[in-house]
């Protein structure tokens, strides 16, 4: 009888093919790994911050005094420079023709003491002469008294002249001091991080969103590490703290606190997206450490973790302390 | 006295293969319904099966299921960071965001971003490129069901089948330029939409501004930490939800079994397959004992016991039975095999198997039982009469 055995057979081929679907219908997506390992803390209880690498000196946002083109620049990107060397002059021909006027008004000025002085020497001459008759009845009162007079007028002028001599100089002096003032100088030994200007651009004074020249000392960096505010509290000046480089968790620095910035900021996002938002508020460590251990540049971003109390149990020490208070 | 049974059973064939086809009817779709129905529930969380490293996921409090983005303070994250016993802690973008295709017309995209310098969370099989490309300027990795079809360039003839989107291919997210990198493998979604890979901070450029945008905290946690323990910690120190990888599946998957008709709809499918399979079997069943009563009474009168009456009647429910559950299961794998390349969500787990197993029995039992209540009150004299 056919029905007798294909039914049963088909009703096992089925069972069989159901329970090879069951065996391979599903599996499970394989994990994707991570492209590169995440840096992990090595304490047991700690607080983590993002940390935004910067020169020991802070980086130096180089300013002019005054408004004007830019002639030449001495520096260029990555140059060592000494505190007070020039790093770049501003365009300085209007000053010059203006100092050279000044030069000339100082020479006429010279000038006119010389005159004053002779006209002086003259009146003095003239008056000692009269003065020198014994003989009252030679000379008038009169003209004893113009000579007298003339001579105390000529001194006068001489003392006049002499005073323009110093406004001229004076005057010389403030041209001068502008001259210098297009000359901006470095304000202290450091590397130049920046240079945002070329000869012929145009340098604001004021206040700049892209900085002229960027200038730092880089024989220490500092790590400015942020501290979300709701874990400031458990922040502790004397503890560790190791940052790690990111994109490479096998280049790790341990941190020594240089000083906490006692003020707490809105946290500005450190991700460099063009709009920063501010979301919170955080407390400003800075760390510093040794430069040679780390291939790394200023302003690149580190993972820090910063050893604390255990969370867990100082929470129970708290509520201890908060029962034997109600108790008193 | 088994022999007599299958020789009674298969006898009438008309009956037999009636009796079998109501069954096999019955366990296709007591199988086949809720395996379209446990794939569906699986797509409903396929995400978080996708990101299989981390082992908790931290989120709003409020968060309901994986689509429901309440985006967290950027800040969180070093919180979260800070909590003992955290390996570590990466962001993770998700968000829906419209891109507008060459075209010009507009599409959906499940946007991830992912961390910046390790790229946890991304996609787990790559067709085409490397994840690491991601490093590249205004890249983005695709899924290979989006880029053929949703993303996919419209075809040069009316009506033809659309040029799938390849690596080198620019798209526009939200008025930003993007690059296909490279091409993925992802599990369906359970809303389908392509999705669409690049890292956090190119995530947060693209989406419209908002001043959180934080949608995810991956956590993975210290070996041999306690999960459970390490998720109250978070939720105390953070004030966020924190859910272990199947928590955060089963937070998914109960949302959609408790707010959409999903459930209600296959269970009432699978209960009609039982009542109408159920209803075929067990008066087919009936009529055809009711058919061999004279038989019955014949062995009965020849001094057979109850019990081995029972025995041949049970003999026979388990025999079509078997087949019965046999061919359901074999035509509900048969039909997951052919549709295995189609948008359909099944899922054919073993639980399935026992389930259907079950019904089955089930139905059988009761359609034997009305049957050897039928013969064991049969009076052997009865043969005699007429």
């Amino acid at each position: 009888m056919q029905i007798k055995y294909t039914l049963p057979l088909l009703a096992v081929a089925g069972f069989l093919f159901a329970a090879y679907t069951v065996r391979n219908s599903y599996q499970p997506p394989p994990v994707a790994k991570a492209v590169t390992e995440p840096a992990s803390a090595p304490f047991k209880a700690f607080i983590a911050g993002a940390g935004i690498v910067e020169a020991q000196s802070r980086n130096i946002d180089i300013g002019t005094p005054l408004p004007g083109i830019i002639k030449t620049v001495t520096v260029k990107v990555g140059d060592q420079v000494k505190a007070g060397a020039a790093l770049f002059y501003l365009d300085d021909r209007d000053t010059r023709a203006t100092l050279a006027i000044k030069l000339a008004d100082l020479a006429k000025a010279k000038a006119d003491v010389s005159v004053a002085k002779a006209t002086f020497i003259d009146a003095k001459s003239l008056n000692d002469l009269a003065e020198a008759v014994t003989d009252r009845r030679a000379i008038s009162a009169e003209e004893l008294l113009r000579r007298r007079n003339a001579m105390l007028i000529a001194k006068a002028r001489l003392e006049s002249a002499q005073a323009l001599v110093q406004q001229a100089e004076a005057s010389l002096a403030d041209t001068e001091t502008t001259l210098n003032r297009l000359i901006v100088r470095a304000p202290i030994a450091g590397e130049v991080l920046q240079v945002n200007i070329r000869p012929g651009e145009f340098a604001q004074a004021g206040f700049l969103n892209t900085p002229l020249l960027v200038l730092g000392n880089l024989d220490q960096l500092h790590v400015r590490v942020d501290i979300d505010e709701n874990d400031a509290w458990r922040f502790d000046k004397n503890s560790k703290a190791i940052a790690f480089l990111r994109g490479n968790r096998r280049f790790k620095v341990d941190l020594k606190l240089a000083y906490v910035e006692p003020f707490v900021v809105p946290k500005k996002s450190l991700t460099g997206d063009s709009t920063e938002r501010v979301d919170t508020r955080v407390l400003q460590a800075l760390y510093q450490f040794d430069r040679k251990q780390l291939p790394i540049y200023v302003g690149q971003q580190m993972d820090v973790f910063i050893e604390a109390q255990d969370y867990s149990t100082s929470k129970d020490s708290e509520n201890h302390q908060d029962a034997q208070g109600s108790s008193l | 006295m088994n022999h007599i049974a299958l020789k009674m059973l298969m006898g009438d064939k008309s009956k037999y293969i009636g009796i079998v086809m109501g069954l096999t009817f019955a366990s296709l779709i007591m199988t086949q319904q809720p395996a379209i129905f446990l794939g569906l529930m699986t797509r409903t969380y396929s995400f978080i099966s996708d990101v299989g490293l981390p082992d908790i996921w931290v989120m709003d409090s409020k968060v309901q299921f994986v689509d429901d983005i309440k985006p967290l303070q950027d800040t969180e994250l070093y919180r979260v960071r800070g909590i003992s016993g955290v390996e570590w802690a990466m962001p993770m973008y998700k968000g829906l965001l419209k891109a507008r295709l060459t075209d010009g017309r507009f599409q959906t995209c499940n946007v991830v971003g992912l961390d910046d310098a390790t790229l946890i969370g991304g996609p787990p099989v790559m067709l085409e490129g490397k994840i690491e490309d991601l490093r590249r300027s205004d890249s983005v990795i695709v899924d290979i069901d989006g880029a053929r079809d949703k993303l996919g360039k419209p075809s040069p003839i009316p009506g033809g089948k659309r040029i799938p989107l390849k690596v080198g291919d620019s798209l526009e997210l939200n008025d930003h330029r993007a690059i296909v990198v490279g091409i993925a493998k992802v599990s369906r979604t359970f809303q389908s939409q392509p999705v669409v890979y690049t890292t956090y901070s190119r995530a947060k450029s693209y989406a419209p501004r908002e001043r959180k945008l934080l949608s995810f905290i991956l956590v993975k946690a210290k070996k041999g930490q306690n999960l459970a323990e390490l998720t109250r910690r978070i939720r105390e120190a953070t004030g966020l939800a924190a859910y272990t990888q199947e928590e955060f599946k089963t937070l998914t998957y109960e949302y959609f079994m408790h707010n959409t008709g999903i459930p209600i709809n296959f269970g009432t499918s699978v209960l009609l397959g039982f009542i109408v399979g159920a209803a075929i079997a067990g008066q087919t069943f009936y009529n055809f004992t009711l058919g061999n009563l004279l038989q019955f009474g014949v062995l009965k009168a020849m001094g057979t016991s109850n019990w081995i009456l029972l025995r041949m009647i049970l003999l026979q429910a388990v025999l079509v039975g078997s087949i019965g559950y046999g061919l359901g299961v074999g035509l509900t794998a048969l039909f997951g095999h052919a549709m295995r390349h189609s948008i359909l969500a099944f899922r054919f787990p073993w639980q399935l198997l026992i389930f259907s197993g079950a019904g089955v029995s089930l139905i059988c039992v009761f359609a034997a039982m009305i049957s050897i209540v039928k013969v064991i009150r049969l009076e052997p004299a009865i043969v005699f009469k007429g």
